[in-house]
């Protein structure tokens, strides 16, 4: 394998000293592209009080390209699927190598704070987000409270 | 008075290297042509130590002048007597030249400012400008606090096949004549870049639109470069300013990679955004592999700063010779292709060919004629037929062709039975612009990836990609 460029490892050494509040991305023992990420949900959020498990990993040309991130935990959030994909514009066309994955997941973060049900990726819960956004909120929490609270 | 006693401990040196140096002349290191204004060229072979004194004074005889009557004109400017070759970075093979200075350029008025006529003889333009000068645009009065270097200039060398360090040069923009002497220095690319910029004077007797340099009539400057890292091959052997490219006087760090690297890219945006070379080509090798360069109405086929900023594409398109040859005949082919495409053509469907054909208007039936002789409709790009296409492949055999054809191309132009269900079996076309496509894995809301048609379309329907597409089908 290819050497790990500088620019990975420098992020990822500043991710361990200056750790993001709330978030936490620890790179794979044996894979230093793969990160295990841990995001704490928002305060004042449906997802407020859960730890929620994603995976990250960067590709072989990034920074030119995105990383890639997926949700582990089940979360009932309108941009984000049954499979953890997330709907987020800096992860597709609007990807720039100026980010980082620091300001990926505080994006992913507000994200939390902030649904989207107009760009949605769980077409379901948009539906409901829009229509009847206390009942999704009620899901969201239950959600949260069932496989983001299990420790 | 400086001048004067200047001249005198010229006149020693010389006599004292006539007379116990005279001998060396083995050591004269360049081979230098001299032009004329009347049309003659000479060679001449000159030791790089010598000053432009001692240029005249073996040039003047063989023009048939006194050294005095003659002045020596280069990259724009006349050489001062006192200066030496090897400060005026001459390569071998330059071309330097040698004007009567009879008619000499009078006192000019710019910019309400008089430039004294002794101030118009000094060093060749490529060793007084400042790097920091061209650092920012004409627009950008951001003062740069930094010492200042000598000018640094990036070139793609045809010759070299590669990015050198390049020379400024300077010529008539009318006759081409490298006697030409400029009231101005450029002060930012847009001088250098764009036409009319700078005045001067151009020395050549034939020159058809020679002006006088009186009452606001004067010829304008063109610049050119030149590779500094090969012997001229003469004065057609010219370099492209690669001008995004600057030494990094700032030691701004690389967007991408975050090191501060030395030369960088400053992408045309208005923050400057800059990445390292390597970043770059990294950059244009990932959007060329995914096709995403953007047909400018313009400048061509091109990227713009990879944070996206608006207005921000590459104008000089030879930036992408930093890619290898084999990325950079990518480029070109998928450049070529596009024009084709935006210009209402074709590629030839043959599998192997895709050659380009630019058709008139309401012509159907297109014969692959530069390229593999294959003969096909234009609309459905299957064999040529009469009538309606068909959707129906089996009916689209060429029973009905009775034109002349090469049968030996006839034979190559056969659709390959295997290529033929591959491509029916693995892809799709893209329901607005009919690219044929993969999709190799994910969801099935396609986007179709030919630059400029990125039409958002459902592999299952063959439609518009919808909300229904998103609730019955997406993952399926």
């Amino acid at each position: 394998m290819a050497a790990l460029p500088r620019r990975i490892i420098k992020e990822t050494q500043r991710l361990m000293q200056e750790p993001v509040p709330g978030i936490s991305a620890i790179p794979d023992e044996s894979n230093a592209r793969y990160f295990h990420v841990i995001v704490t949900g928002p305060e004042d959020s449906p997802f407020e009080g859960g730890l929620f498990k994603l995976e990250l990993f960067l590709p072989e040309d990034y920074p030119m390209s995105a990383p890639k991130v997926r949700f582990i935990t089940k979360i009932y959030h309108p941009n984000i699927d049954r499979l953890g994909r997330i709907c987020l514009d800096i992860l597709k066309d609007k990807w720039s190598p100026a980010l980082q994955i620091r300001t990926v997941l505080l994006s992913i973060q507000a994200l939390l704070s902030a649904p989207n049900p107009d760009d949605p990726l769980a077409n379901d819960v948009a539906e409901l987000w829009k229509v009847n956004e206390s009942e999704a909120i009620r899901n969201a929490k239950e959600w949260t409270r069932r496989y983001a609270m299990d420790t | 008075m400086n001048y004067v006693i200047l001249c005198f401990k010229n006149f020693i040196h010389r006599m004292l290297s006539l007379f116990s140096f005279g001998s060396k002349s083995v050591t004269n290191d360049l081979d230098i042509f001299i032009k004329t204004n009347t049309g003659n060229t000479i060679s001449v072979s000159l030791d790089s130590s010598w000053d432009i004194r001692n240029v005249k004074e073996i040039v003047a005889p063989k023009l048939g002048f006194q050294p005095d009557e003659v002045k020596i004109i280069f990259a724009g400017k006349e050489l001062k007597d006192n200066i030496t070759l090897s400060e005026c970075d001459l390569g071998q093979r330059s071309v330097l030249h040698a004007v009567t200075s009879k008619k000499k350029a009078k006192v000019i008025p710019i910019h309400d400012t008089v430039i004294e006529e002794e101030d118009l003889g000094s060093k060749p333009l490529n060793e007084t400008l400042q790097d920091a000068d061209f650092y920012n645009s004409r627009d950008d009065k951001v003062p740069l606090d930094l010492s200042k270097g000598k000018v640094n200039f990036y070139v793609y060398c045809p010759t070299c096949k590669s990015l050198k360090s390049g020379k400024l040069r300077v010529r008539c923009e009318t006759c081409r004549s490298g006697a030409f002497t400029v009231y101005e220095d450029p002060q930012n690319w847009d001088d250098v870049l764009k036409h009319k910029q700078i005045p001067g004077y151009c020395e050549n007797d034939l020159c058809p639109s020679k002006k006088s340099g009186r009452n606001g009539e004067f010829n304008f400057a063109a610049f050119f470069f030149k590779c500094s890292e090969h012997t001229s091959l003469g004065e057609e052997d010219e370099a492209v300013p690669l001008y995004l490219i600057k030494t990094n006087l700032r030691e701004v760090s690389c967007l991408a990679c975050g090191d501060i690297c030395n030369p960088v890219i400053v992408f045309p945006c208005k923050d400057g955004h800059v990445t390292c070379l390597d970043c770059f080509r990294q950059y244009c090798s990932v959007r060329l592999s995914e096709r995403q360069f953007w047909q400018h109405p313009d400048y061509g086929y091109t990227l713009a700063c990879p944070t996206g900023c608006p207005d921000s594409f590459i104008e000089e398109v030879h930036h992408f010779r930093l890619l290898s040859d084999a990325q950079y005949a990518q480029y070109q082919k998928f450049a070529t292709e596009e024009f084709v495409l935006r210009s209402g053509g074709v590629l030839c469907p043959q599998p192997g060919c895709g050659m380009g054909i630019l058709i008139d208007e309401g012509c159907k039936k297109v014969a692959c004629v530069n390229g593999c002789g294959y003969v096909f409709c234009r609309d459905c790009l299957q064999g040529y037929h009469i009538g309606a296409c068909s959707s129906n492949e089996e009916n689209i055999d060429s029973a009905s062709c009775s034109y002349n054809v090469d049968p030996s191309k006839a034979a190559n132009a056969r659709w390959d039975e295997a290529s033929k269900v591959a491509i029916k079996v693995l892809t799709k076309p893209c329901p607005k612009c009919r690219t044929p496509t993969e999709r190799d894995g994910g969801c099935m809301h396609m986007v179709c990836t030919r630059a400029g048609c990125e039409f958002h379309w459902c592999w299952i329907c063959q439609g518009p990609w919808t909300r229904e597409c998103m609730a019955s089908h997406w993952f399926d």
